[in-house]
This record gives C-alpha cells, structure tokens and sequence, in this order.
C-alpha cells in the first residue's frame, strides 16, 4: 500500500512552502488543522509564530510581506479562526500586500451540513481575496499552492486564500514541484512585460512642453520593488519635477529630497494640493485616485493632461479620466523613460520650471505642519518630530495603527527608503499597527520596528504583545495617548457642533503596568521635558517595550481638507473655517 | 400623476445609462458564476440577465453572457473588473465589436377561452414564426427566439388580446461577435 512517492495533504502543504522558500508563518492552531499541525511539528525550515488571536496572524503576515517585499503566509482553523481573518484580507485586499492564507475546513463528507465549526469560507471570503480556492481533491493540492503564491505576488499583488478540509490534509498524493507547474497565463494575470513606446515617447514629449509639471506617487511604485524607485530618483533628478506621494508612496521617493513636496490629500501638505490642483502635466506612477487623494472630483486638478501609469487596468479611468495611459510594470515604465530621455540626448537642464517652482515655494511658506510646542504638555507633533530625530540614523521600520497619530506620523516622521513605512490606507484597520510590527521584525531581526500608535487602536489587538514576548521580538509600541479617539474626536468638532459623542477612551488601562504584566518594558512621557529621554530609552532597550506618550489631548491634525472639498479649499488650522455649504454636502461622506 | 420624491434624484446618473450585453468566457469551475455575480452587487451594478453554459467541453470553458445597464464609464470598468477574476479569460462588450449577433428564446404557454382569441393567438404566433411544442384544448406552448427586443414585440401584441393566461421563462440574450 505504502508508495513513497505519496504525501498526506499536510506533508504536500509544507513542500509546497518549503518549495516557495516560505520560512515563516503565522497561525492559532484549531481542530481542522491539526494535520497541519502535526507536520509543523516534526520540522524544522518553517518557522511558526503563534500569534494571540487570528487578527494578529493576518496583519503580521502583512507587516512581514510589506517590508520584506516577500509574500506573508498565515494558517487558521476552520469556522472562527478563519471569520477573525476577514479584516486583514480586506485590508490586504485594499493595500494590495501579497499574502497566502491557509484555513482549515470541516472533512469534505461534513461541508454543508452546518457541523462543529463550519462555516462558508470561500463564500465569505471571496469578495475580500484576490482569488480562493475549496481544494476538494488531494492530487490538484500542490498546482493550487503553486498557483496562489503567483497570483498572490503577480500584477497588482493580494491575499489569496487555500481552504483545505481536514480529509484532503490527511489523504496521500504526489508532490508536484514549483518548477514542474506550468501556470496559465490568463489566471496569472501579470500584466504585459513590453512597455508601450508612444506612451513613453508622449509623455517625454509633454513633459517638454509643460510648465507646471508633479509626479504623483502610489503604493504601485512600491509594489513594482525598489527598482521603480531608483529609476524614479533617477527620473526626477534629471527632470527637477516636483513629486507628492501618497499615504503609501511614502518612502518611494526620499521624503528629505528637494523635489518632495510630501504627501497630498486629505492630510496632505498644502504645497502638495495646491501643486496637483495647479498643474498642467501630471504623472501618476501607480496611485489609484483614492478619493481621500482628490478630494472633490469635479474641481480636481481641472487643467492637467493626465498620464497614468498603473499594472492594474481597473484602476485606469475608474475615478478620474486620464488622457494617457499604460497598464505596464512601473519599474520597467520607468526605466524605458529614463533610457529614451538619455539615448535621445534630451536634456531638461534649461527647462527647470523655474516658475513654477517660485510659485511652489511661495506655498512652502504658509509652513502648513508649523505647531507651537509650549514648555509643558507634549505636543504630538512633536512627540513624532523628535521620534524621527532619535531614530533617522538607524536602520528603522515605522507601523502605526489608525488615527491622528497615523496622519502625523505620515507628516513628521520621514522616509528615505521604500517598504520602511507600514500603515493600513485604504481599509482604516485600528489594531492593524502591533501585530504589523511583529511582522515586520520577524522579517527584520536585527532592525528597529517601531509601531506609532493611539491608545485606542492599541487595545484593538493588545493581546500581540504575548506574541513579541514569547519570540523575543523587541518592537516599541510608540503610544500618542490623547485619552480620545483623537481622529473621531477631531470630525465630531468640525462636523458636529463639538458632540463628543462616545469617543473619549475612558478606563484606560495603566499601559506601563499593563507592559510589566506582559513581561515586556513600559516607559512614559508625561511632559516635555521627559520626552526624548523615554524616546531614547525606548530604542535602547532589547525586548518589547511600551511607551506611553502623553500628549496634547485637543491637539486636531492639519492641513486638512474636509471630506467633500477640494485640493484648493484646505483648512491649516482650527482658525480657518470651512465653507458651510460644502460642509453640508461633506457630512454624509467618510 | 407626478410624484416627488423625498430623495432628489440624480439625472445624469440615468442620463447615459444605455443597455449593454457582455460576453465572458471563463474557466468552468466552482464558483465562478458567485464571483460574478458577487463583483455586479457587490459594486453596485446592475444585472437585467444573466446565461451560463459549457461551451467547449475538452477546455472546460463556460460562456457567460450579461445583460446590463449603465453609461459607458461603467461599463470599462465592469469588463475591467469581469477581466481581474482569475478565471475569466475575457470580457467582451458586443456593442464594441464590429459585427455580433444576439439571441434569445422564450417558452411561453397561453390559456384562453374562445375560438376568436385562439385566432388571434395563432396569428400572431405565425407572425413571429414562433414553433408550437404543444396544443391542448384551451392551452398552447409555443417557442420563439429571435432578438429579445423581436419576443418583448410579440408578448406587446399577445397583450392586446383580452382574457387570456401567460405564463412564460424567457433565457436572456445570448450574443456573439463575428
Ligand atoms: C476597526 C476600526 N473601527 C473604527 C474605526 C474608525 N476610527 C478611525 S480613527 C478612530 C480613532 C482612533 O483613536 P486612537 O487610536 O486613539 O488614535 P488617535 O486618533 O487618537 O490618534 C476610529 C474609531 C476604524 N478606523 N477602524
Ligand atoms: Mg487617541
């Protein structure tokens, strides 16, 4: 009987990860993985990190891949181990972070008769992955695998899903290899390798006749890996065009560079708005005209020809219409443009936008991220400010949860490299930030990961703190404690006549004890003068540290333009007052 | 009688909204017709008819064809988002296409009462040379295919004869490019 060409189900599981060079993978065991189980057990290349609650396994797998640029894999038990998971494939989903997820399922003969921890697992998650699979028949395991790693990382990368139930993990079959799969083509979806040479050629063209040209940067670039982001240096030293990225273009472009102009949109800085609203040649480089990007549509950046560079067709036309575009790999775009402008001899040198860039820094002087920090209560600005000081010269990772802090952080804290910089855009996930940062250190031993976080995301997943313990994994949890749901706080005071309505955190937790209780380290800053010395002694500690930052607790974050303006229409300060008519219309937006 | 609504409605929305039928050819496999239909309500566009069938046994392929409303925006980006599903090998908009042909069929079974409305019924149904799959006494099936705007012609006439039952299944419009 026994063919030594035959694996159960569990063993072809580990192969096939073994095979994808997966050497780490987050999960919470449960009574329809225990094959699975079982076979982590008897190994040793795959290192499993038992995470404290499902939610915690799919936002490390995503902290993992976004800074490792690999993909982040998780396994979960049927039923609720694999509800807990919505979320982060949502919010990968939104991100576009490549991540496999493994869930156990009830054995084949139960599927549909509502048994113990049965649940309908590919229809629940199929609007939230990339694609799922229900593997009913052992000998199709390994090509499914295979086929969710490539379609996980190819093209606009996501979560995929693989439900295995608990008969197919112990049913034996043959092992086929990565490089025994030949995958097809249109499943894979990898968008085209040959760059398009009028697009290119248009685009060089344009950006000779412009005078108000911006680069407008997305999470694409990241996406495309950091050969798009040299090539983009490389594009923007030559042309000296102006560069804005998006919450998570951050990093693509060195935020100290002259050329940057920060971040745009809601929170954006005021020099970045107002250039997108005044351009007449932009260039998106794999943003997807988020609408906290453009604010009102019909008054966005109304006189600009629109190229658009982006792997992902759907994103082409969606919200915004482009008069150019191509749906080819940024990297390879990118370098294309840079080798025409170089073997063409063009030479942008005389060009330089003088004007526009007069008018540029004429902007840069309202200083839209000026705060006035007095000698006493820590503003949270400056609680970033300072954190970035401290932390610059080293090899440093940042994650936030959701909020005001996680604006500021966008704001003050500056990214030189891509992939440093981990935050949950598109989904808004609280509780996204500290099993990130576990992630994200598991990938990144000898780093400093640090997650920028607001007391009340915290609590979200305030059980990771075990998981940093027990792997001796030495994140800093950075808390701006406001005692507020600052950001709710903040709309519920521009939107609605300051009713603070259910968003002040009360019985908060001592977070110092709370550390001591984890057997990780808690330090606090109540003031000013305590500041950088608890920053200081956060960084030089070696194992899981809370810090408790108290700041500021009315402190709003601006720039900011309210849901339902426009780029030109951004409030600085508490003192501007929004338009009311716009406010109206802005109330029933997000 | 006008009504007004509570809710002021958009016009534009509906301005440009114009029919559309879109043909899908997809890897035939569990749950491909969930995912598409999941994507249409999902992202809140609208499916007025929906077919699915095997079209090419040894491949495995399904062709679906949609039915739907929407202004042409809409429509890029339904094929855009129908071309994004890893088992969709392709979307096409007929009305995209140079040359296409569309179909439908239709059963329907009519219960009447007199000799005057069996005629009329016998001679519309020879108008639209529909085919008759039966005939009792006072009950007649027939089949008629043809483009759906030709069987919503016919089911307009068969209503100006007073009296009669109609029950009928119709199948969508099925199209193909040339
Ligand atoms: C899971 C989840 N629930 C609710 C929200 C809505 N929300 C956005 S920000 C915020 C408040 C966050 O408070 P805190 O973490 O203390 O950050 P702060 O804004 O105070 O810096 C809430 C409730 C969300 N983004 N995610
Ligand atoms: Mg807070």
């Amino acid at each position: 009987m026994a063919n030594e060409n035959e694996f159960t189900g569990a063993d072809i599981l580990l192969k096939a990860l073994k095979d994808q060079e997966v050497d780490t993978i987050f999960g919470y065991p449960g009574g329809a993985v225990l094959p699975i189980y079982d076979a982590i057990f008897g190994q040793n290349f795959l290192k499993h990190v038992l995470v404290r609650q499902e939610a915690g396994a799919v936002h490390a797998a995503e902290g993992y891949a976004r800074s490792s640029g690999k993909v982040g894999v998780l396994l979960v038990t049927s039923g609720p181990g694999v509800t807990n998971v919505v979320t982060g494939l949502t919010d990968a989903l939104m991100d576009s972070i490549p991540i496999v997820c493994i869930s156990g399922q009830v054995p084949s003969h139960l599927i549909g008769t509502d048994a113990f921890q049965e649940c309908d697992t590919t229809g629940i998650t199929r609007p939230c992955t990339k694609h799922n699979y229900l593997v009913k028949d052992v000998s199709k395991l390994s090509e499914t695998i295979h086929e969710a790693f490539k379609i996980a990382s190819s093209g606009r990368p996501g979560p995929v899903l693989i439900d295995i139930p608990k008969d197919v993990q112990f049913a034996k079959s043959k092992y086929i290899s990565k490089k025994d799969i030949s995958f097809r083509e249109h499943r894979i979806k990898a968008g085209s390798k040959n760059v398009d040479k009028n697009f290119v050629e248009e685009l060089v063209n344009h950006i000779k006749k412009s005078e108000r040209p911006i680069f407008y940067v997305g999470g694409g670039c990241l996406n495309s890996g950091h050969e798009a982001s040299q090539e983009l240096i490389k594009l923007v030293n030559k042309t000296n065009i102006p560069i804005t990225t998006t919450l998570h273009g951050l990093g693509c472009f060195p935020g100290e560079n002259k050329s940057s102009l920060g971040m745009l949109g809601m929170h954006g800085n005021y020099e970045a708005n107002l250039a997108m609203n005044k351009c007449d040649l932009m260039i998106n480089v794999g943003a997807r005209f988020d609408d906290r990007v453009t604010g009102r549509l019909d008054a966005f950046s109304p006189d600009s020809i629109k190229f658009h560079i982006d792997i992902d067709q759907s994103s082409i036309n969606k919200n915004v219409k482009v008069n150019f575009h191509t749906n080819t790999d940024i990297a390879l775009t990118l370098k294309e443009i840079n080798s025409f402008i170089d073997s063409n001899s063009i030479d942008f040198g005389d060009k330089d936008y003088n004007n526009w860039w007069g008018q540029i820094n004429e902007w840069r002087k309202k200083e839209c991220l000026h705060y006035e920090q007095g000698d006493e209560v820590i503003k949270p600005q400056h609680a970033i400010s300072r954190l970035y000081e401290l932390t610059k010269q080293k090899d440093t990772f940042v994650t936030t949860e959701v909020g005001q802090h996680q604006m500021w952080a966008a704001q003050y804290y500056k990214f030189s490299k891509p992939n440093r910089w981990i935050t949950s855009g598109g989904l808004g996930t609280m509780g996204f930030g500290m099993p990130a940062a576990v992630g994200a250190q598991m990938a990144n031993p000898d780093s400093l990961v640090i997650d920028i976080a607001g007391e009340a995301s915290f609590l979200m997943n305030i059980q990771e703190i075990a998981t940093a313990v027990q792997y001796k994994l030495p994140i800093k949890i950075f808390i701006l404690n406001n005692e507020y749901m600052g950001m709710v706080r903040q709309w519920q005071e521009l939107l609605h006549g300051s009713r603070y309505s259910e968003s002040y955190v009360d019985a908060l937790p001592d977070f110092k004890k709370l550390a001591e209780s984890f057997n990780a380290v808690g330090v606090r800053a109540k003031n000013i003068s305590e500041l950088d010395d608890t920053i200081n002694e956060m960084i030089s500690i070696d194992r899981p540290v809370i810090a408790d930052i108290w700041v500021d607790k009315k402190e709003n974050c601006f720039p900011m333009i309210p849901s339902g303006a426009a780029h030109h229409e951004m409030l600085l300060s508490k003192y501007d007052k929004e338009n009311p008519e716009n406010q109206e219309k802005g109330k029933v937006l997000v | 009688m006008s009504s007004t609504s509570v809710y002021p409605t958009p016009i534009n929305a509906f301005k440009q909204s114009k029919r559309s039928v879109l043909s899908v050819i997809v890897d035939n496999e569990p749950g491909i017709l969930a995912r598409i239909v999941g994507l249409f309500s999902g992202r809140g566009y609208n499916i007025e008819a929906l077919n699915v069938t095997v079209v090419d046994v040894k491949k495995n392929l399904s062709r679906i064809t949609i039915e739907t409303l929407g202004e042409e925006k809409v429509i890029s980006q339904i094929i855009a988002q129908l071309e994004k599903l890893v088992p969709v090998h392709s979307a096409t908009n007929l009305a995209n296409l140079s040359e296409s042909y569309e179909a439908e069929i239709c059963l329907i079974k009519i219960e009447f009462e007199n000799d005057e409305q069996d005629q009329k019924i016998l001679n519309f149904a020879d108008i639209y040379r529909s085919r008759t799959v039966q005939k009792r006494q006072n009950i007649v099936v027939y089949e008629i295919s043809g483009t759906s705007e030709r069987i919503n012609k016919f089911l307009d006439d068969l209503d100006t004869i007073g009296g009669i039952k109609v029950e009928l299944v119709r199948s969508g419009p099925i199209g193909l490019g040339i």
